[in-house]
């Protein structure tokens, strides 16, 4: 399908941008490539809506959406798995994600809206890596988070999760 | 359609606000349900997605899940079972609606109401499960992983209430509107056959498995469609069939089942589910075919007496596709054919005594090449058929109107047909087709019970061939023994093969007694040539008269028996004195220039001899210096005075004593060479007794034998096991009676190979 992978399609943010993208990359979004599916050929000239997405994360998004143009599409469901259970993020998405935090998660809503599986592993395997090795003290002051347990409460869970302490 | 108005869109919902959500998705699902083919913009499948996505993952949903069932969640809640909920609402009054809708229509209109309505119905649910794609990738899927029954993603839930809510109160409808069509193709209709297909993948689409939502099974179809479908075909073809025999014949009826069948095969390419070929294949085979078989196999033995191949073929054909359908073909066959075996052996049987083995060969050849013809022609060369048969031949060729005289008059005949052939000038066979001829003789012994009986007809009949030296050709010969060899092994033609070796010894054994005679420049008074034969590998008997051979021959003859004696010390020669032959020359004929050849028995030759030394010799002095018995004597001589060599006086009809011979000088004849040598009548025929005979004692001997063998392998047997046995080791060779074998086995008995033992068994005494 050359013809279509030169096609270029327009999208719209909530805020009013409108931005061209190749249609073979806007399909990188589950969301959209279904959509472009069932209007057919005729819609494809309209612009896109994206009510949920402002237009500096949706460059962003586009921008990952542009690196990963060429990746096989992750159909097997082991594939996923392995995926899922490794925390290893490749280098290029690793400077990608080197974002303030609020970036950081507007680009997981993004793409758990747009449906862009690879991209929302990549942002939780991030936010992962932030909390991994952290005392609940330094996860709190990492994410600005006030503690709003009673001495007592923070007690019974400790015990209840002792078994995953690291001793 | 009464909603046919364009549905407009209700403003963007508040993400917490289920009714409000509801509401906009409502009037979203029903513009694409029902209106889609006025097409759909951007916005409002963004606006529908963001819709469900915004419920999705709003904080606090206000709904009815709250209250209770959410504890039941582990981690983190998932938002969604209101919309689920609201969705299956939808899809029920919808599919109500489309069920009142439906009353109105009947038949092909219904059929046509159905799969617009089914293809506009899935369609939409394609688009509707893509914009629930947050559902299903969320809510649907917890639900799923936590095993609940009941939910399914949003394609399938449409699928399900399809099924329940419309198809099951429909489907009963649509199959019959569906099975009137087809029957109207049956009758000869033009049909828009593309409608039952779509009919078709509608109802194996249904067919979801229950446990796995990515499997499908084809359950729905195969009750809903496939049960009818089957019923109606039976019933169709079982009223079509009935009435078209009453009105045709059988003949015309196999065609057009044939027909039918075929057309069938097509339906289910051409528009049905290719899992119901083989279900429809036994219907149709049961309605058309099983349901007539008694008519169907009644006709045949008329199709086989008319020889109407290409109708048996038909028949064949269709009773193939049934069960044990042509069991009772075969048996006909076999009946017919060993009838028109029989048949065609008393045509040529009206003289049994004067039968040419020529003919009653060919004619148990003609029915079997016919036989065989058809079976491979109109049967498919079939196994079973080429069995039946093979059993119709061995019995028309062992038991006919020529064999009651005696079982052996088969292998006799055939055995004779081979000499025939196989002797010079013979058959007026060419040579380059003797071999063909040959196999077909192969195929009628194949056939033979007494395969012994030809074997001793044969060898007695090979050894005057070769001792007569009148083989067509040696390669004939080899050609044809090792065909027997092949049929029967290596032992059967073991002796044959002897023969035809002593033959070739006695050659060169000439060639080096005239070298060796050469050398001694002895002067040989005779052209003379040897043979040579094992006394065990010939069936040959020694002469039954006494013999005093002339001296003439007696010299050579001795002669040859010291140069033989010389190289094979301790060997005895016996002359067969009544095969051996010659010939002299007539010095004395006052007609003639040229001396008269005669071709004369060695008998004849002693006898003619005489006459060298005056013209007349009595009876008497011929007998006592010939030696020769009055039988021998009065054959030899009554050839030569029928032939008028000689003249007897007085002239009496036979030969005897006092009667005078006198050397004919006016003897005439057109020839210069003259064959003398005659086998009477009398002689030929006694041969053929005596053959039968020695084939009764050599049976006794071979079953003796048999018995032996087997019972110094087993030691102990019972009587009756021993002579089932027995018959089994002895059936390639001949079918033993019962009796021979009881007597055998007494005669065994008295001679203490066997005893008696307890309970019926005998013992094996070393």
């Amino acid at each position: 399908m050359a013809a279509s992978e030169t096609t270029t399609i327009r999208l719209q943010s909530n805020d009013n941008h409108v931005m061209d993208v190749d249609k073979a990359v806007a399909e990188r979004s589950l969301l959209i490539k279904n959509m472009l599916e069932d209007l057919g050929d005729a819609a494809a000239s309209e612009t896109i809506p994206i009510p949920n997405v402002t237009e500096p994360v949706l460059r962003k998004v586009i921008e990952w959406c542009e690196h990963h143009r060429g990746d096989p599409p992750a159909t097997n469901e082991e594939e996923s798995d392995t995926r899922k259970r490794t925390t290893e993020i490749e280098e290029w998405d690793q400077k990608f994600m080197q974002v303030d935090q609020e970036m950081l998660f507007e680009i997981i809503l993004a793409s758990n809206y747009l449906d862009i599986k690879p991209l929302l592993d990549v942002g939780c395997k991030t936010v992962a890596n932030m909390i991994k090795g952290k005392s609940p003290e330094e996860i709190r002051k990492t994410f600005n988070i006030t503690n709003d347990f009673t001495p007592e409460e923070e007690e019974q869970i400790r015990r209840e999760n002792e078994w995953a302490e690291d001793r | 359609m009464s909603r046919a108005a364009t549905v407009m869109m209700p403003p963007a919902p508040n993400r917490e606000d289920i009714g409000a959500t509801w509401e906009y998705l409502q009037a979203g699902i029903s513009k694409i349900m029902i209106n889609l083919q006025d097409g759909m913009d951007m916005g409002t499948y963004m606006g529908i997605y963001t819709a469900v996505h915004n419920f999705c993952t709003s904080q606090k949903a206000v709904g009815l899940s709250q209250a209770g069932s959410g504890a039941a969640h582990r981690g983190a809640h998932l938002l969604g079972e209101d919309l689920y909920k609201k969705l299956i609402d939808y899809l029920n009054d919808h599919l109500a609606d489309l069920l009142e809708q439906s009353k109105a229509h009947a038949e092909e209109a219904l059929l046509t109401f159905y799969i617009r309505e089914w293809d506009r119905y899935t369609t939409a649910a394609k688009y509707i499960h893509h914009l629930f794609r947050y559902l299903n990738r969320h809510w649907v899927k917890r639900e799923m992983d936590e095993g609940k029954k009941g939910t399914h993603d949003v394609y399938t839930l449409h699928l399900v209430q399809w099924r329940t809510q419309l198809f099951e109160k429909v489907s009963e409808k649509v199959m019959s509107a569906v099975l009137m069509l087809v029957e109207k193709q049956r009758n000869g209709e033009t049909i828009e056959h593309g409608q039952i297909k779509q009919v078709v993948d509608s109802f194996v689409s249904l067919g979801l498995d229950e446990h796995d939502s990515s499997k499908s099974t084809l359950d729905v179809y195969r009750y809903h469609f496939e049960r009818p479908f089957l019923e109606a075909t039976s019933e169709f073809y079982a009223a079509e069939s009935t009435q078209f025999v009453a009105e045709n014949s059988v003949v015309e009826y196999m065609k057009k089942a044939e027909s039918r069948l075929n057309e069938e095969e097509e339906r289910v390419r051409m528009y049905l589910h290719q899992d119901i070929a083989t279900p429809l294949k036994k219907a149709c085979n049961k309605a058309l075919i099983a349901d007539h078989s008694t008519l169907l196999r009644d006709e045949f033995q008329i199709l086989l007496d008319n020889n109407r191949e290409d109708d048996m073929k038909r028949m064949y054909n269709l009773l193939n596709r049934i069960p044990d359908g042509l069991d009772p073909l075969r048996q006909k066959f076999e009946t017919h054919v060993r009838n028109a075996g029989l048949a065609a052996v008393s045509k040529v049987a009206s003289d049994a005594e004067k039968l040419e083995p020529k003919v009653y060969v060919d004619a148990l050849l003609g029915v079997h090449t016919q036989y065989q013809g058809l079976v491979k022609r109109a049967f498919n060369d079939e196994p079973e058929f080429t069995r039946s048969l093979d059993n119709a031949c061995r019995e028309f060729v062992n038991r006919n109107e020529i064999c009651k005289a005696g079982s052996n008059r088969s292998p006799e005949l055939l055995a004779k047909y081979t000499d025939v052939l196989l002797r010079k000038s013979g058959s007026g066979v060419e040579e380059s087709d003797l071999d063909a001829v040959l196999t077909q003789i192969m195929t009628v012994f194949k056939y033979i019970e007494d395969k012994d009986v030809f074997q001793k007809f044969y060898s007695r009949m090979l050894a005057r061939r070769l001792v007569h030296s009148t083989s067509t050709s040696d390669d004939a010969e080899t050609s044809m023994i090792s065909k027997l060899k092949e049929a029967c092994g290596f032992e059967y033609t073991n002796k044959l093969q002897r023969m035809f070796q002593d033959m070739q010894i006695s050659k060169d054994l000439n060639q080096g007694f005239k070298d060796h005679s050469k050398q001694l420049s002895e002067k040989q008074p005779l052209d003379s040539t040897y043979s040579i034969l094992g006394t065990s590998f010939w069936p040959l008997a020694p002469p039954n008269t006494t013999f005093n051979p002339p001296a003439e021959v007696q010299d050579d003859l001795n002669r040859f028996t010291r140069f033989y004696k010389n190289k094979h010390d301790g060997r005895k020669l016996t002359w067969l004195w009544q095969l051996c032959k010659g010939e002299v020359k007539t010095g004395y004929c006052k007609s003639q220039k040229t001396p008269y050849t005669f071709q004369v028995s060695v008998y004849q030759m002693a006898i003619l001899l005489l006459f060298n030394d005056k013209d007349v010799h009595s009876y008497e002095d011929i007998a006592s210096i010939t030696q020769l018995t009055p039988d021998a004597l009065d054959g030899a001589l009554g050839i030569l005075v029928k032939a008028k060599v000689l003249l007897q006086k007085p002239d009496s009809a036979k030969p005897g004593a006092g009667q005078t011979y006198h050397l004919n000088y006016d003897f005439k004849n057109k020839k210069i060479r003259i064959n003398l040598n005659i086998g009477t009548k009398s002689e030929a025929k006694q041969e053929e007794v005596e053959t039968n005979k020695t084939i009764e004692e050599d049976r006794k001997l071979v079953l003796q034998s048999a018995i032996v063998r087997i019972m110094k392998a087993r030691k102990k047997m019972k009587h009756n096991v021993l002579v089932g046995e027995t018959i089994s080791q002895i059936k390639g060779r001949f079918v033993p009676k019962v009796g021979d074998i009881k007597k055998c086995i007494e005669i065994l008995l008295d001679k203490e190979y066997l005893e008696r033992l307890d309970d019926d068994e005998l013992g094996y005494l070393a």
